[in-house]
């Protein structure tokens, strides 16, 4: 059994006047791949975002619980935000890539945190980490094109590549293949693989063929709470909970 | 005349509209048949087909009238025996029998001019009363027509569809033609101006004082003097002032205006934002003739007695007081636009950077603003645009005297400024000097157009990117 990465206890996160998480104690397991799954606005997408603050960026929003990283508190409020999202990288659901040169999407968050003093060694991570997210091959030879010209599945690699760029812990994925086609899907997924004996993956996803491949651990949110968390082949096979069952076999959601 | 007939044109649709919606309510229902088209979309068709051909007919008429009515007039008063030798004396002549027509004419009168006064009055009276029966006429003609249509019950709703079209399609040709024919009127007076003044003499030239084209004809005039007129119109000392001008308010419009954008973009909360937003826009909302005064009165003395005391020597219309406050009025289109563009950078790229760590000026400085750049720089060379083509606060501001000077304590000139300069009071409109005016303003008009269309590319390419 692996060692917990990350720890919730008692984390509620509300938008405003309107809850969106209610105390959800989930614990994440290091090199391995966490699945979540559940319907649209259950609150999936917020856990993740509070894992590397990006609810910060939200004025209305307001997270209070606890997240431990290796037993540090990562919701304190005095906690270096640049330095958290340093270890906890993240993927967004629609490729994002900068209106810059593929070079420089990758360099942009080492550049940021003063990795790669020199041009070669710049080099070097920009090259390690298309390599990790498989994209290498397809673009070594035009590395000063802009990132927006690549096809959806290689900007979305591309955005892997970025958040590996700065040598996480921690890589986040929110729905990082609901705008892509199955083949770049397929693509996507073996990465997922590839990535998870290096980095511990959370990955939020609609399709629950995707949680089945990848993922080791399944979580299942409805309404802002945790409903059922477990190893993925159990969740999918034999779930406790009577709503997971529905969910799962398709009869709402 | 016309106004009654608007009138009752007015008043004949208004009643057809009712007439058409109820008869062809009455005749649904009298014979059991359904209607093409709601019963008021045939009261439409009627009000249309009564008021267009009839008002459209009285448009031409009263466009040609006058026309006709002087020729005939002139050629009646040649046949009595008035005497004119070119179309000046005949447009005289004229005119007095018109005045004569109206009791507002004070000289003598002769037979002549009596009995042609007798004439115009009978064929205005012929035209007026020819024009009521044509106009009858045709409305009778058109709602007979249109009453005949609608009897058989018409597709009113797709009539009404395509008249309409065609009403909206008459607006926007008129919009066009309009310029067209500015632009026309522009390049005809400039095309005289530059039959006179060599056109590299005009854009090269060193030296504008205009005021040494004494009232002479073009086709007269001597060599001397065209020598003399050779180096009056040099249009070097305006461009260099307007584009002086402009250049010091963009240092103050650019700076101030897009760090604004950029605060209001990304850094103010939503109450301040709508606080804020509007009354930055109030400076765009003040008249400019009100900065001009300001310029002239409050700053360009202000920046006299400073100058003084720091003792420097600094004209009280100096390009500096009106660029300054010139920038001052651009700063909201340079804040605005920018606003707009920085918004519109997607969230999704701001969230890219912070998920690798970056702070939010790193992100606006290293992501949205270099996404946002062709957008910036479109809004920037649309304040440009509207910096060269400032008119008051440099009319008021900036001075008359057409200095070739890079010291913006001095007082220079712009484009805007001579042009103004040029037609207040009264003109010749045949001397170069008057003829001028045009070639200022059609060379202004070709830098801003030319301005535009690099700014509307620019902020083009930036919405494809992101759309």
């Amino acid at each position: 059994m692996s060692n917990v990465k990350i720890k919730s206890k008692n984390l509620n996160v509300y938008y405003g006047d309107k809850q969106a998480l209610f105390d959800v104690n989930l614990d994440l397991n290091e090199k391995e791949v966490t699945a979540l799954i559940g319907p649209s606005g259950c609150g999936k997408s917020t856990f993740i975002r509070c894992i590397n603050r990006m609810n910060d960026v939200i004025d209305i929003c307001k997270v209070t619980g606890n997240i431990e990283m290796d037993g540090i508190n990562i919701n304190d409020k005095d906690l270096d935000v640049v330095s958290l999202r340093e270890r906890v990288g993240m993927v967004f659901q629609k490729p994002n890539p900068f209106p810059k040169s593929i070079y420089d999407n990758i360099s942009y968050g080492p550049k940021i945190h003063g990795k790669g003093e020199t041009k070669s060694e710049l080099d070097q991570i920009v090259e390690n980490s298309l390599k990790k997210s498989a994209l290498w091959e397809e673009v070594k030879d035009r590395l000063d094109e802009p990132g927006t010209s690549l096809s959806g599945g290689q900007q979305q690699r591309l955005c892997i590549a970025r958040a590996i760029s700065v040598n996480p812990e921690v890589i986040l994925m929110d729905e990082p293949c609901s705008a892509l086609d199955p083949i770049a899907t397929a693509k996507i997924e073996e990465l997922i693989d590839e990535l998870k004996k290096t980095y511990t993956i959370v990955i939020v996803t609609h399709s629950m063929a995707q949680a089945v491949r990848v993922s080791q651990k399944t979580g299942f949110f409805h309404l802002g709470k945790l409903i059922e968390v477990g190893k993925t082949e159990k969740i999918f096979k034999n779930p406790d909970n009577k709503m997971t069952q529905d969910y799962i076999t398709g009869r709402f959601g | 005349m016309n106004i009654v007939l608007i009138f009752l044109i007015t008043i004949f649709s208004v009643s057809l509209f009712f007439y058409g919606k109820s008869k062809t309510k009455t005749i649904s229902i009298k014979d059991n048949i359904k209607l093409n088209a709601l019963p008021k979309f045939y009261g439409y068709y009627l009000v249309l087909w009564c008021s267009i051909p009839a008002l459209v007919f009285l448009l031409v008429w009263s466009l040609f009238e006058p026309v006709i009515i002087k020729s005939i007039i002139i050629e009646t008063a040649a046949n009595q025996g008035a005497i004119f030798s070119d179309k000046n004396e005949a447009n005289l002549i004229y005119e007095k029998i018109k005045a004569i027509h109206l009791g507002t004419y004070f000289g003598d009168i002769d037979s002549i001019l009596k009995e042609s006064a007798l004439a115009y009055a009978k064929f205005i009276n012929l035209f007026t009363n020819s024009k009521v029966v044509l106009i009858f006429g045709i409305i009778i003609a058109s709602v007979i027509y249109s009453l005949k249509k609608i009897k058989n019950n018409n597709k009113a709703r797709d009539d009404v569809e395509v008249i309409l079209k065609g009403l909206l399609f008459v607006s926007s040709l008129i919009a066009i033609l309009t310029t067209l024919g500015i632009i026309f009127s522009l390049l005809f007076e400039s095309i005289k101006f530059f039959s006179v003044i060599n056109i590299f003499d005009y854009l090269f030239g060193t030296n504008w004082s205009p005021q040494r084209a004494f009232v002479r004809d073009a086709s007269s005039i001597t060599a001397a003097e065209f020598e003399e007129l050779k180096d009056a119109f040099g249009f070097i000392p305006l461009i260099a002032g307007t584009s002086f001008i402009a250049f010091i308010a963009m240092l103050v419009a650019v700076p101030i205006g897009l760090f604004s954008g950029i605060y209001m973009a990304e850094y103010a909360s939503i109450k301040v934002r709508r606080i804020s937003k509007p009354i930055i826009e109030i400076l765009a909302g003040i008249p400019t003739v009100v900065y001009g005064f300001f310029a002239a009165l409050t700053v360009g003395p202000f920046f006299r007695q400073v100058g003084e005391n720091l003792g420097l020597t600094v004209s009280s219309e100096s390009a500096l007081a009106a660029g300054l406050i010139m920038g001052i009025m651009i700063i909201p289109y340079v804040s605005s636009l920018s606003d707009d563009v920085i918004n519109s950078v997607p969230q999704s790229l701001r969230d890219g950077s912070y998920a690798v760590g970056a702070t939010k000026s790193e992100t606006i400085k290293q992501v949205v603003i270099p996404a946002a750049l062709p957008g910036i720089i479109g809004s920037v060379l649309l304040a440009v645009s509207r910096a060269i083509g400032e008119t008051m606060i440099v009319v008021m501001a900036a001075g008359l005297a057409a200095n070739l000077t890079i010291n913006p304590l001095e007082s220079t000139t712009t484009i805007t400024t001579q042009i103004v300069m040029i037609l207040v009071g009264d003109q010749e409109f045949d001397s170069p000097k008057t003829q001028s005016a045009f070639a200022l303003g059609l060379t202004l008009f070709i830098a801003t157009l030319i301005l535009n269309y690099i700014a509307q590319r620019a902020v083009k390419k930036y919405r494809e990117k992101y759309d």
